[in-house]
């Protein structure tokens, strides 16, 4: 393989990392708080959906893809309710949120299936996207790529520089210590789950604006599970989450590209390798111990005492 | 009264949890550059007053004055603001960040966290009080002395005025304890108050100004550390003497033995040597903390013995527990009613076939109706309430719960009787059935009773072992008045001079 073939590859894996970079470190927020969300899936999709509507009745994808970031808070906002208020079970909620989101923009979207929303188009950076090879894989992108390449370190910055992420961290790894240095925990887990939904939301939208322009059912197609996955392998991370993120993206490139090239593997078998490479993920994370480094208290909802 | 304005003064401060009274009208007062021990048994009421005063509990009735203005602690964060804060028996600390965010967790400050000032700041703090840490340590790696620090430099970093230790001793090494003490006396010399709570006598007598002795949530004593002539003394203020109850006790005629412990040792025991035959109560007395612990979880099977031999029913530790019988063998009831004896999610029935199933049984059936049948008579035989076999364990009150307890276990019909702190937070009627019904069982089995209770060891027992320091420093009959008389200096470690 010679660089003609690689670089429209890497590139391509940087754009289809995208969407799951968004979710991981969307859902890597949520956990840090200590609440799992596994309805990333659901979150995403309501985004896509939501954003592909906005941008189809303004004309504006900007608008359009901050609005599905708050649409995709919303539907987190549900998890929220359901574990924070009512301290019901963070595995279930989640797996409903997943199955209501779907179920939504499958029955929402029915209208809209083949249609083309206006979105975001590739604006080469000036200089950077001269830069060989590095300029076609990085700077030849919707302005969208661009803004992920800003998020993990200020998220980094944010959860281990400032005294706010410093409280959210200890509402996930202890609450009994956070209560007791008079924070209010419920308050950081509601942090954690709103603005976590808004990446979901984000990284959904990311896919009906930028990756496709056009709606489909099942436009997600359970890359909100890859970011759950992710949130392990990257050992709740950002950085190592962008690193993830794009080895997924590659893969998926990877197999559309040998699809087109008219290979004998049938489809399904190439269709399945990025969800064989999770499993293969999370079996090497849990070698590598990074399981150790989860939220102490991820999961496990504070109940009130007395 | 005279004009002086105690930092803190609680007044008539009551809490009880159903029907388990847990402080009863407790008046305390607390002094800036003073310390004050409050001592008493486990379930004596220290914890759950100290919580009041921390304001994680509210209390029931009282008042709590801070410098003469009477105030509600109505969480946490209030006490923490007027500086009351808690150095808790389990810390309070998230292992996976350093000492220095600990330490700054929850600390009111600019947004952006600049660690080389506050690593800093975190190392001066800490000299001041000749404490020696290091701020980017993870919790993880710390000590548990070193972890006790930790919670100390929380306090004094958010200049806490007093600082309330809940067993700070109980997990440290005796040169961790030495290190711990001298703190809190450079604290005191900066006008600090501090509450030290403990049953450990030689400690309070070494570092406490005043002392407090709480039994069964009430306060009954207040001395000054240097009116206390010895820790016998304090010995015996602590565990009581005054006969609350009177049960009849007619001793019965011993027959075989049902357990015989010889040269018994482990990290916390040394050499034990019991036995304890049918119709008699063998009550172990003690400090808690002494060992009983790990002798009563090696005699009822959860702990393998290391050294040494113990035979129950005549027959081999090994063998009685390779194959153990559902009935005419051991009942152990724990300290613990809600976590060991009972699962609190289920209900009275299942709670009830957990350990007498073996009855029950029909090939791989479980004759539940049958059970239902039984259970529902030892309910209105030990009247237990409420009388329903559907209600779950945690609905129950602890003395309800007990009784539940042993219903069950009587009803194995058991030749030795294990029974851990039997009354423990139980109110006086429940204590008197309870008692009542340990002295029946003798006629079937021996007893062998865990009490950190004096006055409910005399009360019930055949013979006493006073257990100190993982041994055995006597046993006697209850009527050896000698004896008896000397079991204070006893539990206090005293040696006995013939």
């Amino acid at each position: 393989m010679d660089s003609a073939i690689i670089i429209p590859l890497l590139a391509a894996a940087v754009q289809s990392g995208t969407p799951i970079l968004y979710a991981t470190l969307g859902e890597i927020f949520t956990e840090k708080s200590g609440v799992l969300n596994l309805g990333v899936e659901g979150c995403m999709i309501i985004g896509a959906l939501t954003g592909f509507i906005v941008a189809l009745a303004t004309g504006s994808p900007v608008l359009a893809f901050v609005i599905a970031g708050f649409a995709g808070m919303t539907a987190s906002a549900v998890h929220g309710v359901v574990c924070l208020w009512f301290k019901g079970n963070q595995v279930v909620s989640g797996l409903a949120l997943t199955i209501l989101g779907a179920g939504l923009a499958n029955y929402l979207g029915t209208s809209y299936v083949g249609q083309i929303a206006p979105g975001f188009k590739p604006v080469p950076v000036p200089l950077l996207s001269q830069i060989p090879a590095l300029g076609p894989i990085f700077f030849n992108h919707d302005p969208l790529v661009y803004l992920t390449y800003c998020i993990p370190p200020l998220m980094w910055l944010y959860l281990t520089r400032t005294r706010h992420g410093l409280s959210l961290r200890a509402a996930g790894e202890y609450p009994a210590a956070a209560t007791a240095a008079g924070l209010n925990v419920a308050a950081y887990r509601w942090c954690g789950i709103l603005v976590g939904g808004f990446f979901m939301g984000l990284g959904g939208a990311y896919l009906s604006l930028a990756y496709t322009h056009l709606w489909t059912n099942n436009l997600t197609g359970g890359r909100g599970w890859i970011a759950v996955a992710l949130v392990i392998f990257a050992f709740w991370r950002p950085g190592r989450a962008v690193f993830g993120a794009y080895l997924f993206g590659g893969i998926m490139a990877l197999q559309l590209r040998l699809q087109a090239s008219g290979t004998q593997l049938p489809s399904s078998l190439l269709l399945m390798l990025p969800y064989a490479l999770t499993v293969i993920v999370l079996v090497m994370s849990s070698w590598r111990q990074g399981a150790n480094e989860a939220p102490a208290a991820l999961g496990v909802n504070v109940e009130p005492i007395d | 009264m005279t004009g002086r304005i105690p930092l803190i003064r609680l007044e008539a401060i009551s809490k009880s949890f159903g029907d388990v009274h847990a402080n009863r009208g407790i008046s305390l007062e607390i002094d800036e550059g003073r310390i004050l021990a409050l001592l008493g048994e486990n379930g004596a009421g220290k914890s759950t007053l100290m919580s009041i005063l921390a304001g994680q509990l509210q209390p029931d009735a009282g008042t709590i004055f801070f410098a003469g203005d009477a105030i509600r602690l109505s969480s946490t964060e209030k006490a923490i603001s007027l500086g009351i804060g808690m150095v808790y028996q389990h810390f309070k600390l998230v292992e996976a960040m350093t000492v220095a965010e600990n330490v700054y967790l929850g600390h009111a400050g600019s947004f952006v966290l600049d660690w080389q000032k506050i690593h800093e700041e975190v190392m001066q703090l800490a000299s001041q009080y000749g404490m020696q840490i290091n701020p980017a340590a993870r919790i993880s790696t710390l000590s548990m002395g070193e972890k006790q620090q930790v919670e100390i430099l929380k306090l004094l970093h958010r200049k806490s005025r007093v600082l309330i230790f809940d067993e700070p001793t109980a997990v440290l090494t005796p040169r961790e304890a030495e290190n711990l003490f001298a703190t809190m006396r450079l604290m005191i010399g900066q006008g600090k108050a501090i509450v030290f709570i403990s049953h450990k006598l030689e400690e309070v007598m070494s570092v406490a100004d005043n002392i407090a002795i709480l039994r069964r949530g009430e306060v009954v004593d207040r001395v000054a550390a240097a009116d206390v002539k010895s820790t016998a003394e304090l010995a015996e203020r602590m565990v009581g003497r005054e006969v609350l109850l009177q049960v009849e006790r007619t001793p019965l005629e011993p027959r075989q033995i049902v357990l015989k412990v010889e040269g018994l040792s482990a990290a916390s025991l040394a050499d034990i040597d019991l036995e304890v035959r049918q119709g008699e109560i063998l009550g172990l007395v003690g400090v808690a903390g002494n060992g009983q612990k790990p002798l009563v979880e090696m005699i009822c099977g959860l702990v393998r013995p290391a050294l040494g031999s113990v035979r129950l029913l005549g027959m081999d530790w090994q063998k009685f527990f390779a194959n153990p019988s559902w009935d005419l063998a051991l009942s152990y009831i724990p300290e613990d009613r809600q976590g060991l004896a009972t699962c609190q999610g289920l209900d009275l029935l299942d709670n009830f076939l957990l350990t007498t199933r073996g009855g029950f049984v029909r090939g791989p059936w479980l004759r539940r109706g049958q059970a239902r049948e039984k259970a529902e008579r030892l309910l209105h035989d030990f009247d237990i309430r409420p009388p329903n076999l559907g209600a779950l364990a945690w609905q129950l009150s602890g003395g309800n719960l007990q009784k539940m307890v042993l219903a069950r276990e009587f009803y194995r019909k058991p030749r030795l009787i294990v029974a851990e702190q039997p009354t423990q937070g139980l109110d006086i009627a429940a204590t008197e059935d309870v008692w009542k019904l340990l002295l029946e069982a003798r006629e079937q089995a021996g007893v062998l009773l865990v009490t950190g209770d004096l006055s409910e060891a005399l009360a019930l027992s055949d013979r006493l072992a006073v257990m100190y320091n993982g041994r055995i420093v006597s046993t006697f009959y209850v009527d050896d008045e000698e004896s008896v008389a000397r079991i204070p200096q006893m539990m206090a470690g005293l040696q006995i001079s013939a």
